[in-house]
């Protein structure tokens, strides 16, 4: 937490997989001001109210305020994070980080998907905290990632987690504009996402890397994604007792016939919770999973429901 | 040949070398590879493996992931024990079981582990296995099998080529045993299969060599799911 913007996205511009990518664009250079997006969440309880506290952003990002418009939960703040910039380009440097202090709750959302625009010099770069304190309760559910034929994108997210907290974060991934053209399916240059889960004192729980590169034969491997464009990767990281309650009410979805989805849950490492994995036809198909995965873990972890979906989304 | 070597790790470069490789790598070397699938019996029961060629590319997905994944921690663990740094074996060991999904897939390495520890100690002399297997014993690492291959293999003087080709092996030869025992198929299409994905051992190797711990990576969305599948199936021969 101490590093500073610059030593953060340093270390993503010393990533192996981008260093063919380095070009300036020829539009602003990379990481020029108006390209570097920041965003600090502070969430905290204030009178037995969980409050968005703290707020700091820089466009692109952009957050207004916190709405407690939860039916179900209605004493949980959500902040839908805004890119006023229409979707993530070549050069963009963007950092999230996230705190939820001791005993508040919060959800943090995405206002619509995350388009990684196609790239023709650079790379565009993502670093986000999530810190969760004792007894706190974070919902960090960012919309789907689309990323573009030729986009080149990698993020990093550290998330540090105490041991009776519990923290719902994940990605959800289409494999290109599947609508637009055929081209689009796994068309990207790079993506990169990282993430990793630590106690407060330091030890490292979990650790996973999911990294796609141009020309990849795999993706149209069965055991990888044939048949399918959308898939989501979402833990929960909460106590066992917890995690096995939830276990044992989510059911692994895999039809014999006509495969919209197929989803399961795994157990995660050193007792960090587990891990959702679900793959899908249409995004539709993958966010139903999610959203089945996330009423039970809301339930058990909290004693609330999920509200039904609105419908115009 | 049988020249002496100052780091105390006996490797006379000799036939007897060979030999013993070729026990270590020997799919009936008892350190229990025949009760896991590695994901096959779920892939079966769901139709995603149907026949030798779609059995030929599970296992090359398979053969991909561990060399991007086990193989970059069997890597750095065969380095520490050459350079007599068991700390930086402890290392290894944490981050590979760190990232890996799923109890069953957990069991597979950490048995496996275990097993092969055990085995080496009963048979030979091996002082960094010992103190590796009492640390597993006391809960201090979790004894991941690549890491336990690593330290086995460079006490017999393999160099980290040799060590990763037999890592990569015993993978495929993994799969392919428990295929035969689970599909309608033959052991000549088995042979054909590890006969045919042994030719991707080098290049897996050189595209993870130089990377770090930290630059283990997976992408495998639906045999992730068959992970999770295979611990709600009932009707089950294999432990994962």
């Amino acid at each position: 937490m101490a590093m500073t913007l610059h030593e953060r996205l340093g270390r993503l511009d010393a990533a192996r997989e981008v260093q063919g990518y380095q070009t300036q664009p020829r539009q602003m250079r990379a990481a020029a001001p108006g390209k570097v997006g920041e965003l600090r969440l502070g969430f905290s309880l204030r009178d037995g109210r969980s409050v968005l506290h703290d707020l700091y952003r820089v466009a692109p990002l952009l957050v207004q305020q916190a709405l407690y418009w939860d039916e179900a939960m209605p004493e949980l703040p959500i902040c839908p994070i805004i890119s006023v910039g229409g979707g993530v380009l070549q050069g963009d440097r963007y950092r999230i980080d996230i705190s939820v202090e001791a005993g508040a709750c919060a959800q943090v959302t995405s206002q619509s998907a995350n388009r990684i625009h196609q790239m023709d010099a650079n790379y565009a770069s993502q670093h986000q905290t999530v810190r969760v304190a004792s007894g706190a309760y974070l919902e960090y559910l960012p919309d789907f990632t689309i990323p573009y034929k030729g986009s080149r994108f990698i993020n990093e997210t550290e998330v540090t987690v105490a041991e009776d907290a519990t923290v719902l974060y994940g990605e959800m991934l289409m494999s290109g504009r599947k609508h637009h053209h055929e081209d689009e399916r796994f068309g990207l240059d790079l993506l990169s996402m990282a993430v990793s889960v630590r106690r407060p004192g330091g030890r490292e729980l979990f650790a996973e890397k999911l990294l796609i590169e141009k020309g990849d034969p795999t993706v149209n491997f069965a055991a990888v994604m044939r048949g399918f464009d959308a898939f989501a990767s979402i833990m929960c990281l909460t106590p066992p007792d917890v995690a096995a309650r939830i276990r044992e009410r989510f059911g692994t979805l895999f039809p014999a016939e006509e495969r919209r989805a197929i989803a399961g849950v795994s157990r995660l490492p050193n007792g960090a919770g587990l891990m959702l994995r679900v793959v899908g036809v249409e995004s539709y198909d993958v966010r139903q999973e999610v959203r089945r995965f996330w009423r039970i873990v809301r339930e058990e972890a909290r004693g609330r429901t999920l509200p039904e979906e609105f419908l115009w989304r | 040949m049988s020249e002496a070597r100052s780091d105390g790790l006996s490797a006379p470069r000799d036939m007897t070398h060979l030999a013993r490789l070729l026990q270590f790598s020997d799919s009936t070397l008892p350190v229990g590879a025949f009760a896991f699938s590695n994901g096959l019996e779920s892939a079966l029961q769901t139709g995603v493996v149907t026949d030798p060629a779609s059995l030929r590319e599970f296992v090359e997905l398979a053969v991909r992931q561990a060399a991007r994944m086990d193989g970059v921690a069997l890597l750095h663990a065969s380095r520490a024990m050459r350079a007599g740094d068991y700390g930086a074996i402890r290392a290894a060991d944490a981050a590979l079981w760190s990232r890996r999904v799923g109890e069953e897939q957990q069991m597979m390495l950490a048995r496996m582990g275990k097993k092969l520890a055990e085995l080496a100690l009963k048979i030979s002399d091996f002082p960094m296995l010992e103190r590796w297997l009492g640390d597993i014993r006391a809960g201090a690492t979790p004894g991941c099998f690549p890491v336990g291959q690593a330290i086995a293999l460079a006490h017999m003087g393999a160099d980290e080529a040799e060590t990763f080709v037999m890592h990569q092996y015993g993978v495929a030869s993994m799969i392919l045993s428990a295929a035969v025992r689970l599909m309608r198929i033959d052991h000549l299409d088995t042979q054909r299969i590890l006969f045919t994905t042994q030719q991707r051992v080098q290049e897996d190797y050189e595209a993870v060599r130089d990377l770090s711990l930290d630059e283990m990576s997976v992408f495998a969305p639906v045999f992730d799911v068959l992970v999770a599948h295979h611990t709600t199936t009932h009707v089950r021969l294999f432990m994962n």
